[in-house]
């Protein structure tokens, strides 16, 4: 199955209330459970090693993540890259916290196989938290601003 | 052309052959003082002209200019890329090509759209690096194509590498090799890179703009002022160089199809070829991820193409991103 297609079931399935899918495709099948408590890990993009250890992200800001639930909007890493504030090192940063935000606004970028992601705000209103530092990795899903 | 006036183009057209031209005879064809030719010369060398003056003689371009030609570059596209093309867009000076796209993005500007210049004044590549290249000499080549979504786009930088390889394989130069994600190397100097940008919703339709930078001759001086080991068209075609306006073409023929095919086919059918042409399977290295630095060994590329690097403790990761530098006592 294009392990695409997979990748987008993912997506789908995260954003609704299913908890878990089976599909069924000539031979082939998968099953997506999202009963693990941390965020869906597509197989597509997971920077996790061969064997299956935790993921290389940094373990601060996966505590970050759980220990203290968030609120308000959250703008998540469509991939796993690595996270830059401003275009070039020590240019403005797109975003500061506490900055008033409209949609479609760049947010930061994410590299990833020397392609440069510019993610924009979804929605519109005010940074109320910044979750990573400039030009640490993260990983899919992960949090990465708070927009209240 | 936009970005240079008249009298630069003027002087530039009269020294184009690579002849020696005095002050005195460019001001009088020109109808301008040797002091307005002068400073108009130094504004060129500023661009990266390679401009030679010498006492008596006159002013004498290193290498002949092949003027960016959108007719020449049109007559040579197959019919394939011919149809995909949206707008075909040449300047003589802009900031970056990549840049250019990405503001026209919103504009509505068609898949498919080329952006072509004879010199930026800020050329990218990786986050916080530049990228020169001479006046008129090289490649600068910036295409737009629209995709359906951002996940149509994993691994598309190694398959354009490849692509190039084969862009160039058919002009006759072989021995081009890759740097993960896509460097083209040639002897462990670098010929080339590529630089993508996407913009656009997390799930919905986005736009990627490819930057391809090739080196096609690039002066002495500039060599040295680069920061690692670099070649050029000129020395490995021995003089015998396509014609720039001819390079775009066949780059265009070959990265038009493959960007209408990508959404379909994926990375999958050029990973062997990656593979063929990497140029460090194997080898000790260190790779550099945002301001961590891992000692280890580059093992492969995975089936999304990305790199497969085994540090000093012997763990086997995968990472989206990093720049890999060799270690000594490698090559």
């Amino acid at each position: 199955m294009d392990i695409r297609k997979i990748k987008k079931l993912i997506d789908m399935i995260g954003e609704s209330d299913v908890a878990e899918i089976e599909i069924h495709e000539g031979e082939e099948s998968v099953r997506i459970s999202r009963q693990s408590t941390i965020a869906p890990q597509p197989i597509a993009y997971a920077q996790a090693p061969i064997a299956p250890t935790p993921v290389a992200a940094p373990v601060v800001d996966a505590k970050k993540g759980e220990a203290d639930p968030l609120t308000g909007h959250i703008v998540r890493s469509p991939m796993v890259g690595t996270f830059y504030r401003s275009s070039t090192p020590g240019a403005k940063v797109f975003v500061e916290l506490g900055q008033r935000v409209e949609a479609g606004e760049t947010l930061c970028i994410i590299e990833a196989m020397k392609i440069l992601n510019q993610i924009e705000a979804d929605v519109s209103g005010k940074i109320t938290k910044i979750l990573v530092d400039n030009s640490q990795p993260v990983e899919y899903n992960q949090p990465l601003f708070v927009i209240e | 052309m936009k970005g240079i006036d008249a009298l630069d183009k003027a002087v530039l057209q009269r020294l184009k052959d690579g002849g020696f031209y005095s002050g005195t005879k460019l001001a009088d064809d020109l109808g301008v003082s040797r002091a307005t030719i002068w400073k108009h010369v130094r504004r060129l060398e500023a661009l990266g002209v390679d401009i030679v003056a010498w006492p008596g003689k006159g002013y004498r371009l290193t290498a002949p200019i092949e003027w960016l030609n959108e007719t020449l570059i049109l007559e040579a596209l197959s019919p394939k890329a011919r149809g995909l093309m949206g707008v075909l867009e040449c300047h003589a000076v802009i900031d970056s090509t990549n840049s250019k796209l990405m503001r026209s993005l919103e504009a509505n500007m068609p898949t498919g759209s080329v952006c072509l210049a004879e010199y930026q004044t800020a050329g990218r590549g990786r986050i916080g690096r530049s990228w020169v290249a001479p006046f008129g000499a090289n490649v600068c080549l910036s295409l737009l194509w629209r995709f359906q979504e951002p996940a149509e786009v994993a691994g598309l930088s190694l398959a354009v590498g490849v692509i190039l390889i084969r862009a160039l394989s058919s002009l006759g130069l072989l021995g081009v090799s890759l740097k993960w994600p896509n460097d083209l190397l040639v002897g462990g100097a670098k010929l080339g890179g590529i630089l993508m940008e996407m913009s656009g919703e997390a799930h919905g339709p986005s736009g990627v703009v490819i930057g391809i930078g090739i080196n096609r001759q690039l002066p002495k001086k500039m060599m040295k002022e680069i920061d690692q080991p670099v070649i050029d068209l000129h020395s490995l075609f021995k003089g015998a160089i396509p014609g720039r306006n001819l390079l775009i073409s066949t780059l265009l023929n070959h990265l038009l199809p493959l960007l209408e095919q990508y959404p379909n086919e994926g990375l999958s059918p050029y990973l062997d070829e990656w593979r063929s042409f990497h140029a460090h399977q194997g080898q000790a290295a260190t790779l550099e991820v945002g301001d961590r630095r891992v000692a280890g060994r580059i093992v492969d590329i995975n089936q999304e193409g990305l790199l497969l690097f085994e540090d000093e403790e012997g763990a086997l990761k995968a990472y989206a991103s990093g720049d890999v530098r060799l270690r000594p006592g490698n090559r």
